[in-house]
C-alpha cells in the first residue's frame, strides 16, 4: 500500500495541462487584449461629434438630447475603468515577471508551477490575498488605517487616464499631460505616510517618515529632468511630446540632445526613488524595518500597496519612454501615413485600427524593456542609506538637472540638422554600448569555472 | 526574584522626548537568529543599543554533564551549525587532552580538511547574509548555491549536511569515500575563480562599499579590551590566528596567510575590513586544503578509545579557531562517564559586547551593517 | 578644490562602473541553469536513491542480526531507541527481543548508534520521507508484535553477519505505513525497566 503524501500529488497543471495552458493563455494574452479591443473601440467616440454620428446611425438624435453630456461621460468613464482594470493586471503580470527573472537571476527558478510556466501564480496570489484575514491592530487608527491604501491607489490609477499607450489610445489627452502624471503619482506619498503613522507602529512610522522624505526630494530632480524634453517638444501634452519625436532612435529626444540623455538617466533614478524601488527602497527595506510602512497590512490591503509599487513602475517606464524614447512611434511610419489610412467615414477603418494596434505594440514593447530594467536593477543593487539617498538627490541629481535644463534652453536654438546629428552619434554610441555588455556578460560566463550558457530546467 | 532582563535594559535607556525606544527583534530578518536590541534612537541616529540575549538558550552546556564524552559530541554540532565540523574538533581536542590521546595523523589531516570546507561554507553564508542585510538579495542566493557544493562534499563524507558530527574522542568516524579528493579540487578550482565575480558583483560595488566604509570602526585597542577574536579581530588589523600561533592538529604543517583588515576602503576595522577578512579566509582555506589532499597520511582514523571513557579528574582546555572566532572548550572531569562541567567560549558572545558601545552615533541601517560584520549566531551567542 | 571635483566625478563614474558590473553579473547569471531541483515530481530517480551511500536517513534494524547487546540503545544521548529483552519462553536457553522502538520523531541522526552495532544490524538508510498523522506513528517498530520476539543472533566466528541489504526492510517498512493511521493507546512504561 503506497503512502499518500501530498508529497505524492502532482500537481494540477501537470494533470490537466490543456486546461492549464487554456487558462493561462486567457490571462496572459486573451484578457489584456480584450480589454485593449473594448478600449480601441471606444477610443473614437472620445471626441463628442463621432458619439453624435454613431447615435445619429442607429436613429438617436444625441445631439439635442438633454443627456449627451451625462452618456458621454458615461462613456469616458467605462474607458477610465477598463484602464484602472488594466494597472491590476498589469500589477499581477509584473509580479510574475519579476519573481521569474529574479529566479534565475538567483540560480534558481521563480514560480513554474500554477499554469503553464507559472503564469496563473499572480492570480492565486491575488485571490489568497483576498481570503486572509482582515488583521487590524488593536491600537490602530481604525479609519486611517483603512483608508491609506485607497489613497495610494488614487495616486496610482489617476496617471493612467493619460498615458499614451498608441497614436489615438488614450483616455483623455490633456494639455497639462505631463503636469498632472507628476502631480497625481504623488499621491502615492500620501497613502505611505497616513498608513504609517495608523499602524500605531514605531517600525511602520520610520517606514513612512522616510519614504515621505524621498518621494518629496526625488521630485525635484525628477521634475527638471522631465523639463528638458518638455522644452525641446515645446508642449506638455503626452501626445505632443510623442509626435515632436520620430520611431527610430536617432529620432528619440533622449539621442537627440546630449543632455537629454543625461536626464533620461536622470529621470530613471528619480523614478527608481519615487517608486521605492531597490536602491531605493528604504520606506519597506525588509531587512531592517520589516515592511516598513506596510508592517502592520495583510490581507487584501497589502495587496493594494504591492499593487501600487508594481503598478507604479509601470507608470514610470511609460513616462519615461512617452518623454525621452519616442513613445509608440513606429519605426519607419510616419503620423501622417496613420492618419490618412482612417478614412472619411465617421467611424475609423479597419486599417486605422490595425495601426493603432501596431503604435501600442510598440509603445508596450518599449516600457516592458523599462519595467524588466527596472527589476533587473533590483535584484542587483544593495539598498543606499538614508543619508545617501539625500546626498545623491541634492548633491549629484539636483545639480545635474539642472545643469542639463539649462543646456537644453540653448540647444533648442540651434539647428535641427545638428539635433539629427546627434541623435545619429548618440544612438550609435549606445548601441556600441549595449553590444560592449553582451561581450562582458558572455565572459562573465567563460571566467568561471564550470560555468556555461544552459537555459534548462524552467 | 530578581528584575526581568527587559526592564533591566529598558531602565538604562533614558528617552527624552524626541527619542523612542524600539526592539529590533527578537523577530527580525537581519539579527542572525532571535537575539532583541533594544534601541534608543533619535530619528534614525541610535543612541544606545543593547543586546538582549538569551533567547535561543538550550541548556548546551548542562546537557553536556549528563551524556557522556562521546555522546556530547552531537551537540557540540548545535552549538554553531554552521561550521559545525570545527565545533566539534574543539571538543574532541579538550577530551583528548584529558585522556591524554594521540589522534593519528591521517585523522588529523581529515579534521583539517573537513574543518577548512566548513569554514568556506561559513564564510559563504556570512558574506551572502551581510549582502542580504544591506539590500541585495541576489548573492545570498548565489553564496548558498556555493555553499551546496561544500554540503554535498560534506554529505558523501559523513552522511550528514549541516550537523555532521564527524570528529569522534580520538580521531574521526569516517574515512574519505573514493574519488572525493578529485571532487574537493574540483570544487576549489571553481571557487578560486568565482570570488573574482562575486567581489564584481558585491564587494566591491560602490553602493555596498559606501555602506560598509567607515562605519563601526574598531580600533585594535577596542578589539582586545572586548575580547574580540577571528574574523573580527583580524578586521582590526590584529594578526592572530589559533591555527597559526597555538597550532594545533595538523595546522603545524600547512603554508597560509592570515588576511587582516587593511582599510582598503575606509578605516582599519570598519565593516568592510571585516567583510574583506571573511573573503579572503575562503581562499586561504582553499590553499590549505590543496596542501592537505596533497600530504594525506595514510593510515587509522581513530585511535583506541573505550566506549565509554572515564578520563580522570582534570580539566582541559580546546582551543580551534573556529568560522567566527576562537571557540574554547573547556572541560572538568571528576572520573565519572559525564563531564563534571562544559564551558564553551564562543565568538559570537564576545562580539556582544561591543555593540553597545560601538552602536552610538550610528544609524538604524548602520547597526544592520554592524551587527552582519560581527557574523553573529544566536546559537553561539546562548548555547 | 581639485580633489572636491576629482571626488565628485569619481563617485560618479565609480557608480557607473559598479552598475555595468553588478548588471552584467546578473545578466550572465540568468542565462545560467539555476541549481533548483525540481522535488519532488521532476526528478529522473527518486531523491532517496540519489543520495551518497553513507547518507544517515532513518535507522533501520534487521532483526535476523541482531544480537541483543544494547550497545545502540546506550549509545544513544538522547534515549531513541527503547528495547526490551527477555527469555524464550519455549528455550530458557535462548534469549529474545520483544521491544525494538526507535522514535523517529526524535531522533537527531548523529550515527552513534550505528557505530557501536557488532553486525550492522541497525543501519541508517538514505530513506527521509515520512509523514505521517499521529507523531506517535513515527516511532518505528522492528519488532510489531512482542507475542513474535526476535531471537538474539548468534556471531559465527570469521563470518560477516548475513545482514539484508540496507534500505529493503526499510523501504517494506515505510510502503507500509498508513498515513492516516490512528496513534497507538499509550502504554505507561514499566518503571526502571525499559531503559535499553
Amino acid at each position: 500500500m503506497k503512502i499518500t503524501t501530498a508529497l505524492d500529488s502532482t500537481s494540477l497543471t501537470t494533470r490537466y495541462p490543456k486546461t492549464a495552458l487554456a487558462t493561462t493563455l486567457f490571462f496572459m494574452l486573451a484578457l489584456p487584449f480584450l480589454l485593449y479591443v473594448v478600449l480601441l473601440l471606444m477610443l473614437p467616440f472620445n471626441q463628442p461629434e463621432t458619439l453624435d454620428a454613431v447615435a445619429k446611425r442607429f436613429g438617436w438624435d444625441l445631439g439635442h438630447s438633454p443627456f449627451r453630456d451625462t452618456w458621454y461621460g458615461v462613456i469616458l468613464l467605462v474607458e477610465a475603468t477598463i484602464v484602472s482594470l488594466y494597472t491590476a493586471v498589469f500589477a499581477g503580470v509584473t509580479t510574475w515577471v519579476e519573481r521569474r527573472i529574479a529566479g534565475r537571476m538567483q540560480s534558481r527558478i521563480g514560480p513554474n508551477r500554477p499554469g503553464v510556466f507559472g503564469f496563473m501564480s499572480w492570480v492565486a496570489d491575488a485571490v489568497k490575498m483576498l481570503f486572509k484575514e482582515d488583521l487590524i491592530p488593536a491600537e490602530a487608527d481604525h479609519l486611517l488605517f483603512r483608508a491609506a491604501p485607497y489613497f495610494s491607489m488614487v495616486g496610482l490609477t489617476l496617471p493612467f487616464v493619460v498615458l499614451p499607450f498608441g497614436e489615438s489610445v488614450i483616455v483623455a489627452d490633456l494639455n497639462v499631460g505631463v503636469f498632472y502624471v507628476t502631480a497625481t503619482s504623488a499621491f502615492v506619498v500620501v497613502g505611505i505616510l497616513v498608513s504609517g503613522w495608523a499602524s500605531n507602529s514605531k517600525w511602520a512610522l520610520f517606514g513612512a517618515v522616510r519614504g515621505a522624505a524621498q518621494v518629496v526630494s526625488y521630485e525635484i530632480p525628477a521634475g527638471i529632468a522631465i523639463m528638458v524634453p518638455v522644452l525641446m517638444a515645446g508642449t506638455l501634452s503626452m501626445q505632443g511630446i510623442i509626435r515632436a519625436q520620430g520611431g527610430w532612435p536617432w529620432q528619440w529626444f533622449a539621442c537627440q540632445n546630449p543632455a537629454a540623455f543625461v536626464a533620461f538617466f536622470i529621470a530613471v533614478t528619480a523614478s527608481l526613488a519615487e517608486g521605492n524601488r531597490t536602491p531605493f527602497d528604504l520606506p519597506e527595506a525588509e531587512s531592517e524595518l520589516v515592511a516598513g510602512y506596510h508592517a502592520e497590512y495583510s490581507g487584501f490591503r497589502i495587496a493594494l500597496f504591492l499593487m501600487v509599487e508594481w503598478a507604479n513602475m509601470w507608470i514610470m517606464g511609460a513616462l519615461a519612454v512617452t518623454l525621452f524614447l519616442g513613445g509608440w512611434q513606429i519605426p519607419g511610419v510616419s503620423v501622417e501615413t496613420i492618419n490618412q489610412t482612417r478614412g472619411p467615414d465617421v467611424l475609423p477603418s479597419l486599417t486605422w485600427f490595425c495601426w493603432e494596434f501596431v503604435s501600442l505594440v510598440v509603445f508596450a514593447v518599449k516600457t516592458w524593456a523599462l519595467v524588466i530594467l527596472f527589476i533587473w536593477l533590483r535584484w542587483t543593487l544593495p539598498r543606499v542609506r538614508v543619508d545617501q539617498m539625500m546626498s545623491l538627490c541634492w548633491k549629484y541629481l539636483v545639480p545635474g538637472a539642472f545643469a542639463c535644463f539649462i543646456f537644453t534652453l540653448f540647444w533648442v536654438m540651434v539647428p535641427a540638422s545638428v539635433h539629427l546629428v546627434s541623435g545619429v552619434v548618440i544612438s550609435l554610441g549606445a548601441a556600441l554600448l549595449l553590444v560592449k555588455f553582451a561581450l562582458r556578460t558572455r565572459k562573465n560566463i567563460a571566467q568561471v569555472k564550470g560555468a556555461r550558457v544552459d537555459l534548462s530546467n524552467w | 526574584m530578581a528584575e526581568p532582563v527587559e526592564r533591566r535594559i529598558l531602565g538604562r535607556m533614558s528617552p527624552s522626548d524626541e527619542e523612542i525606544v524600539i526592539n529590533f527583534g527578537p523577530q527580525h530578518p537581519s539579527t542572525h537568529g532571535v537575539i532583541d536590541f533594544v534601541t534608543q534612537t533619535n530619528g534614525e541616529i541610535i543612541r544606545r543599543s543593547i543586546p538582549d540575549i538569551g533567547y535561543l538558550h538550550r541548556g548546551l552546556e548542562k546537557i553536556g554533564e549528563m551524556v557522556g564524552y562521546p555522546g556530547y559530541m552531537p551537540f557540540t554540532d548545535r552549538i554553531d551549525y554552521l561550521a559545525a565540523m570545527l565545533a566539534n574538533e574543539g571538543y574532541a581536542m579538550a577530551v583528548e587532552r584529558l585522556l591524554k590521546l594521540e589522534v593519528p595523523p591521517r585523522a588529523k589531516y581529515l579534521r583539517a580538511i573537513a574543518g577548512e570546507l566548513c569554514r568556506i561554507s561559513n564564510h559563504w553564508v556570512a558574506v551572502g547574509t551581510m549582502a542580504s542585510d544591506i539590500g541585495a538579495s541576489t548573492p545570498l542566493t548565489h553564496a548558498l548555491r556555493e555553499r551546496e557544493a561544500i554540503n554535498d562534499l560534506l554529505e558523501e563524507l559523513c552522511g550528514a549536511r549541516l550537523t555532521f558530527n564527524y570528529a569522534r574522542i580520538g580521531g574521526v568516524s569516517f574515512d574519505a569515500p573514493e574519488g572525493w579528493g578529485e571532487k574537493i579540487l574540483r570544487y576549489l578550482d571553481h571557487l578560486d575563480s568565482y570570488v573574482q565575480e562575486w567581489d564584481r558583483l558585491i564587494s566591491l560595488n560602490q553602493i555596498y562599499v559606501k555602506r560598509l566604509a567607515k562605519v563601526a570602526v574598531i580600533s585594535r585597542e577596542k578589539a582586545i579590551a572586548y575580547g574580540l577574536c577571528g574574523p573580527n579581530l583580524r578586521g582590526s588589523g590584529i594578526a592572530w590566528d589559533t591555527r597559526r600561533d597555538l597550532a594545533y592538529g595538523a595546522y603545524p604543517e600547512f603554508q597560509f596567510d592570515v588576511p587582516v583588515g587593511q582599510g582598503k576602503m575606509g578605516a582599519v576595522g570598519d565593516c568592510w575590513d571585516r567583510y574583506a577578512v571573511r573573503v579572503l579566509e575562503m581562499l586561504e582555506s582553499s590553499k590549505i586544503i590543496r596542501q592537505a589532499l596533497a600530504k594525506l597520511p595514510e593510515g587509522e582514523i581513530m585511535a583506541k578509545v573505550a566506549r565509554k571513557p572515564k578520563p580522570e579528574a582534570g580539566e582541559a582546555m580546546g582551543r580551534v579557531e573556529s568560522a567566527r572566532g576562537e571557540m574554547c572548550y573547556y572541560v572538568v572531569s571528576d572520573g565519572s562517564e559525564n563531564a563534571y562541567r562544559v564551558r564553551v567560549r564562543t565568538g559570537s558572545f564576545m562580539a556582544m559586547g561591543i555593540i553597545e558601545e560601538m552602536s552610538q552615533g550610528l544609524m538604524i541601517a548602520d547597526l544592520i551593517a554592524l551587527i552582519a560584520s560581527l557574523d553573529v549566531v544566536a546559537p553561539e551567542i546562548d548555547r | 578644490m581639485p580633489e572636491t571635483v576629482r571626488n565628485y566625478f569619481g563617485a560618479i563614474t565609480d557608480v557607473v562602473q559598479t552598475f555595468w558590473q553588478g548588471l552584467s553579473v546578473t545578466l550572465s547569471h540568468m542565462l545560467r541553469r539555476p541549481i533548483t531541483i525540481q522535488y519532488p515530481d521532476r526528478t529522473e530517480k527518486r531523491v532517496a536513491d540519489m543520495l551518497p551511500a553513507r547518507y544517515r536517513g532513518f535507522l533501520e534494524v534487521d532483526m535476523a542480526v541482531c544480537t541483543g547487546c544494547l550497545a545502540c540503545a546506550r549509545a544513544c544521548p538522547i534515549d531513541v531507541i527503547k528495547i526490551a529483552v527477555d527469555k524464550d519462553p519455549a528455550n530458557p536457553k535462548q534469549r529474545v527481543i520483544t521491544q525494538f522502538d526507535i522514535d523517529e520523531s526524535k531522533c537527531m541522526f548523529c550515527g552513534l548508534c550505528v557505530e557501536q552495532c557488532p553486525t550492522s544490524a541497525i543501519a541508517h538508510t538514505r530513506e527521509f520521507e515520512s509523514t505521517v498523522r499521529a507523531v506517535e506513528n513515527l516511532v518505528f517498530r522492528w519488532v510489531p508484535d512482542a507475542a513474535k520476539p526476535a531471537p538474539f543472533y548468534r556471531p559465527v566466528k570469521g563470518q560477516d553477519a548475513p545482514r539484508a541489504p540496507v534500505g529493503s526492510i526499510m523501504r517494506v517498512y515505510l510502503g507500509s505505513q498508513v498515513w492516516a493511521a490512528p496513534a497507538p493507546a499509550w502504554a505507561v512504561p514499566a518503571p526502571g525497566k525499559d531503559k535499553g
